[in-house]
């Protein structure tokens, strides 16, 4: 499998303190990657690292055969990575069509985006209703949706997800999964996500990566890990060799 | 009657002034959090746009002499340059500088314009009559000559304000932003360029200080090196009690001052007419300690509440 994505060894800093520490991950093409891992582990460090809100100190990250390391994040977007951060995002002031309409910005291809536009709102019948109706009223799972809509209207290679679980209640984040891996099913869709819960993770990804303290502690196919006792451990910190890296982390 | 219609065309009339000031620091407070304290000096280069640049005590008319719709292009054009000089020399390069840097860079700016002025025109006063007809074509309205100008300039407030509204509401630009204004992250992980947006928001921004030069200048008949300061300051009063980060609120704050100051100019005894100042000030604490958010929620005051 070629890899799409491929992040080098990438140390960040928040002004001293160091966020991930040599980190590497890849993602291949078609691939549903998750990186799990507690609060504060450096899972959101990682992915705003990929899209050019923060630079390493130290590594690369190479989209496809470009390194696109410390790029704009406008740039970064007009290669193809779409990132939903964390959060959420949407624009309150603007209503769900305007939302919409920028995730569409950087494209030229006008009878596609209205295909594409249709799509996503026959996906989420939920957006077609409140079309005129300001972001900012949206319930939780609604502005989810939203941003999951907008962030495919960029028609991405790549797109990475932050805690799409995130204050969800459990059935709307079953349906957040399915609509993901759907779209990984029928369109190819590249998916780096990052997730607290490791159930979950294990259940969507193909391939996972445990990230503690700033640090990979665990990599593999979800299918190999699926009793979940080599993930608890590297999440938690239990195991020796485990504890260790977390000695040295800290 | 005419007495008090005089008072209402003057008061709407200041009041949209510093309407439109407020709106050119409000757009670029929106998108890029600066307070730009040079606003005051863009629009005295509009003004000063109009003559030749020269040394010599008396004004030499350059664009001054223009047809009014040249002239109009033309000094646009040239507060627009400025603008987007300034965003390229000062402002990118402390583009993630924090929001008081970029303020004091903003007084930095504001300062070398004010010197170049006086470099190049001399810091002396120069008479210059602009659209002289303006003020000479009177209505007679309840026994009270009201001149074309305040009409005008109150018109020309509502159709640019109309004109911005429609923009940022019903063009792609517009809505980019608005987008970015509310959380330029996001916007920029969509694509939305950051040098773009900024540059259009010193575009708009640039747009709107020339308009408020050729108003200013065509009601003043002078030109001094320091004639935009006193809007300016009224300006970004305007933007704090209309509310920081709301149009809106500019707008309104704007208009409130310039009404204010008006009624007091008109109400108050003769003797301490000339402290005006003193009780519009006095006025804007008030409303700071009853209301410190502003008239005007922004969305980011109101998130918070």
């Amino acid at each position: 499998m070629t890899a799409l994505l491929k992040i080098d060894g990438i140390t960040v800093h928040y002004s001293r303190l160091a966020a991930v520490r040599n980190v590497s991950v890849e993602v291949g093409e078609g691939e549903i990657v998750c990186i799990v891992g507690p609060n504060g582990a450096g899972k959101s460090t990682t992915l705003l690292t990929i899209s050019g809100i923060l630079s390493p100190t130290e590594g690369t990250v190479t989209f496809g055969s470009k390194n696109i390391t410390g790029a704009n994040p406008e740039n970064v977007a007009r290669m193809g990575i779409s990132q939903v951060p964390e959060g959420r995002h949407v624009f309150t002031v603007l209503n769900v069509e305007e939302n919409l309409r920028i995730g569409t910005l950087m494209r030229r291809d006008r009878s596609e985006i209205e295909k594409d536009f249709k799509m996503v709102l026959d996906m989420f019948p939920v957006l077609a209703e409140r079309r005129r109706q300001p972001a900012g009223k949206l319930s939780g799972g609604e502005q989810q949706m939203l941003v999951i809509g907008r962030a495919l209207l960029t028609r991405p290679k790549l797109m990475t997800i932050d805690e799409p679980s995130l204050g969800l209640a459990p059935k709307i984040v079953d349906r957040v999964y399915e609509v993901l891996t759907d779209l990984r099913n029928r369109m190819g869709l590249t998916l780096l996500i990052v997730e607290q819960s490791s159930e979950r993770a294990l259940k969507a990804a193909d391939r996972i990566y445990v990230l503690r303290s700033g640090q990979i502690q665990l990599s593999g196919n979800a299918k190999d890990l699926r009793d979940g006792e080599k993930v608890k451990q590297a999440y938690f910190g239990f195991s020796d060799a485990a504890k260790h890296v977390g000695e040295v982390a800290f | 009657m005419g007495y008090i219609i005089q008072v209402i065309v003057d008061a709407l009339s200041l009041g949209s002034l510093y309407a439109l000031a407020a709106l050119g620091i409000g757009l670029l407070f929106g998108v890029l959090r600066l307070i730009n304290f040079a606003h005051g000096d863009f629009i005295t280069l509009g003004a000063y746009a109009l003559i030749v640049p020269a040394y010599g005590p008396d004004a030499i008319r350059f664009i001054a002499d223009f047809h009014p719709v040249a002239l109009i292009i033309c000094t646009i054009l040239v507060v627009v340059a400025i603008a987007l000089l300034s965003e390229l020399l000062v402002f990118r390069p402390l583009r993630y500088a924090s929001a008081a840097t970029l303020m004091v860079g903003s007084f930095a700016l504001s300062f070398v314009i004010q010197n170049l002025i006086i470099m190049i025109y001399s810091g002396r006063p120069k008479s210059l009559n602009l659209w002289s007809d303006l003020t000479a074509i009177k209505f007679d309205v309840g026994g009270v000559d009201i001149a074309l100008l305040p009409l005008l300039i109150i018109g020309v407030t509502m159709v640019l304000m109309v004109l911005l509204v429609l923009f940022l509401k019903h063009t792609p630009w517009g809505v980019q932003m608005r987008a970015a204004a509310e959380d330029f992250k996001m916007a920029r992980m969509l694509g939305v360029r950051a040098n773009f947006v900024i540059s259009l928001a010193f575009v708009l921004s640039g747009a709107l200080a020339a308009v408020v030069s050729l108003l200013f200048e065509a009601q003043l008949g002078i030109l001094m090196f320091r004639m935009g300061t006193p809007l300016m300051v009224f300006a970004f009063i305007a933007t704090v009690i209309g509310g920081m980060g709301s149009l809106v609120g500019s707008v309104v704050g704007g208009m409130s001052v310039g009404i204010v100051s008006s009624i007091l100019q008109a109400g108050l005894p003769s003797e301490i007419r000339g402290y005006r100042d003193v009780f519009v000030f006095g006025l804007v604490i008030l409303v700071l300690l009853l209301r410190p958010q502003g008239i005007v929620l922004s969305r980011a005051t109101r998130e918070r509440v």
